[in-house]
């Protein structure tokens, strides 16, 4: 007998957690790959190869298929030779492996003016706005959300505003941000700053809200002074909440970037991405596109990986594979009754 | 457990020349605990409610007090406001003659849901209050080993609470609160939360624990088998509002066996505890309006 899967919240068993995760992955990669190999699925363009007697046609040329055929159809009934090609995908949709190769050739590539970066450089360069962003947005927004968590007089005096403040788009302050910060980095960082602070003021209140008040009552019993309870109880209890939502909002950050960059003189993998489309190298610009994902993503498995190492008694049993040497000595499974 | 019938209902006030003796030696003890007149009202949007009318008692040291009561009797709220966690609206608690005005680590507390901080290791929660209370850390820790083995949970000193089964989480919070060395231990209906089997267990530990360390206990319960198992005096509680009903000392004598539990003075305390918390006019209620939904001749056997 097995337990209907149909049920509310059934659990999985771990292998097929592994292969759906896995299949997550898997499945978009295969429609793509369908899409680019096999010809009768869409391909609704023609690469040119011999041009016959249609002379406006060059070779290499991608012409829409039903474009050709009515021509085709026109050159044969006046006798001439129609134009041949294989079917392929718009320009705009490379395959698999050429976005693979563009992947890494984008690296080898040097760039095409002196004074424009290599795309590691570009990518360097967003990472840094980034950062800059989340690390300002981060020392005053922690402290200030923990503050309106904590105290209901921060909290009135804080949230409504903020509450407020966090439905104006972040871009929308764009032009502000350059005219008082000039045209580099700075308005760029503070737009990535803006989209992070006002939320993360919010979701940090809530966290601390949901500390568990009894611990607060039992540490007073212990004789635990007010910078006791702020420093030794809620920090201590709420830090690994607090990570987590910290994972999060570096995410929302990442989401601000290409917005960010656009902001005063275009850079970064903003920029590489814009002058891969103007030179129509719609691979780089997929790889470009794919370079953000992995980045944020890999980012964010090393983050959770982490969090295992330094929340033990947040991990369910579970153990950290990177992080693994920070564990200190493992205590053995709980064994008595009672 | 049925109670075998008690013929006079006086007999809990019979106390053998021991357990009277014992009971002068108590008396010559000093006061510690005292609760003079205590009220305690509550705001709510339809107005005050009152949850303790007015509790007096008097705890002398190294006893042990069971305050037993329905719900609704105002316990917790007695317990909370001798721990300084609530304040009376009137009334005065005095812990060795000095008003308590807030909470302090001369009254330790166990709760009922262990409030162990999950983020320490068992050995870093009993030190808590040690350092909290600005003890020097290599003191602080050999003192908390001292009582993690006094609770026999040395092999446990580096696990975290989660790994730790019910009954072992309330063995720390208790010696957590007694490594704070408390004038009293108060316990809010400490073993609640624990199936039969575990909580005579840690009914059994906390009476050796109480005979091996200078501490005095108010605990609370619900429970009147445990009310009679541990206290040495009982202070029964009414609802609706809060107020003293009786307080009564406990005839059985002292050491403690799971043994007495059929003994008389355990029978005749224990009728009387029932009679007091479930006075018979409350039975009628227990009633349901139900009328018969099965087939003829279908009855339960």
């Amino acid at each position: 007998m097995r337990r209907s899967p149909l049920i509310p919240f059934a659990p999985l068993s771990p292998r097929l957690r592994a292969c759906l995760g896995w299949g997550s992955f898997l499945l978009p990669l295969m429609v793509w790959c369908a899409v680019s190999y096999v010809p009768v699925l869409w391909h609704p363009m023609v690469r040119i190869q011999d041009r016959g007697d249609i002379t406006y046609l060059q070779p290499g040329q991608l012409i829409d298929r039903h474009t050709l055929a009515r021509e085709n159809a026109r050159i044969e009934a006046i006798g001439g030779t129609p134009a041949t090609g294989k079917r392929s995908n718009p320009i705009f949709l490379p395959a698999p492996h050429e976005v693979g190769t563009a992947l890494y050739r984008a690296f080898k590539t040097p760039p095409r003016r002196a004074n424009e970066p290599w795309f590691h450089e570009s990518i360097g360069h967003s990472i840094r706005i980034i950062f800059t962003g989340f690390v300002w947005s981060s020392i005053i927004g922690l402290p200030l959300g923990i503050l309106c968590g904590v105290y209901g007089s921060v909290s009135r005096l804080t949230e409504p505003v903020v509450d407020f403040i966090r439905y104006m788009p972040a871009p929308a302050f764009g032009a502000l941000a350059v005219a008082i910060l000039g045209i580099h980095d700075a308005p760029k960082v503070a737009i990535i700053f803006i989209g992070t602070f006002f939320q993360q003021i919010l979701v940090v209140a809530n966290t601390t809200r949901k500390m568990d008040p009894s611990l607060i009552e039992a540490a007073q019993t212990l004789g635990a002074k007010p910078r006791h309870l702020l420093f030794k109880v809620v920090l201590p209890g709420i830090a690994s909440d607090l990570y987590n939502d910290m994972r999060i909002l570096l995410g929302w950050a990442w989401t601000y970037l290409v917005v960010a960059e656009y902001i005063g003189a275009s850079s970064g993998i903003t920029f590489f991405i814009n002058q891969q489309a103007r030179y129509r190298n719609y691979d780089n610009v997929f790889a470009a596109i794919l370079i953000i994902g992995i980045i944020g993503f890999v980012t964010d498995r090393i983050l959770d990986d982490l969090r295992l190492a330094v929340f033990p008694w947040k991990s369910e049993g579970k153990k950290p594979l990177l992080f693994r040497f920070l564990v200190r000595n493992p205590p053995p499974p709980a064994g008595d009754a009672a | 457990m049925t109670a075998p019938l008690i013929i006079d209902p006086d007999a809990y006030r019979r106390q053998s020349p021991e357990v009277a003796a014992r009971f002068e030696k108590l008396k010559q003890r000093p006061i510690i605990l005292e609760v003079d007149k205590l009220r305690k009202e509550f705001d709510s949007a339809h107005g005050s409610h009152v949850a303790i009318e007015e509790i007096s008692f008097q705890v002398r040291r190294r006893e042990f007090v069971c305050v037993l009561g329905p719900s609704g009797c105002g316990k917790s709220t007695l317990i909370r406001i001798l721990a300084g966690l609530d304040f009376p609206t009137g009334g005065d608690v005095r812990l060795d003659g000095k008003t308590v005005r807030g909470p302090g680590s001369d009254r330790g507390m166990v709760f009922q849901g262990y409030t162990l901080f999950p983020w320490l290791t068992v050995k870093q929660n009993v030190m808590f209050g040690l350092k909290v209370g600005g003890k020097p850390g290599h003191l602080a820790e050999s003192e908390a080993r001292e009582w993690i083995a006094l609770v026999g949970l040395s092999k446990f000193e580096n696990h975290y609470p989660h790994q730790l089964s019910g009954g072992m989480k309330q063995r720390v919070a208790i010696a957590r609160a007694l490594a704070n060395n408390p004038r009293i231990l108060l316990m809010d209906e400490p073993f609640g939360a624990l199936d039969a089997q575990t909580r005579a267990q840690m009914q059994s530990y906390l009476m050796q624990i109480w005979r091996q360390i200078d501490v005095t206990i108010l605990f609370i319960t619900h429970d009147l088998d445990e009310a009679v198992y541990l206290a040495d005096r009982i202070l029964v509680l009414g609802a609706n509002p809060g107020r003293v009903m009786e307080l009564i000392e406990n005839p059985v004598p002292q050491p403690r066996t799971p043994e007495q539990f059929q003994s008389e003075p355990f029978q005749a305390l224990r009728a009387r505890l029932d009679a007091l918390i479930h006075p018979p006019s409350l039975h009628k209620e227990d009633k349901l309006p139900l009328t018969r939904m099965t087939v003829v001749g279908d009855d339960v056997i």
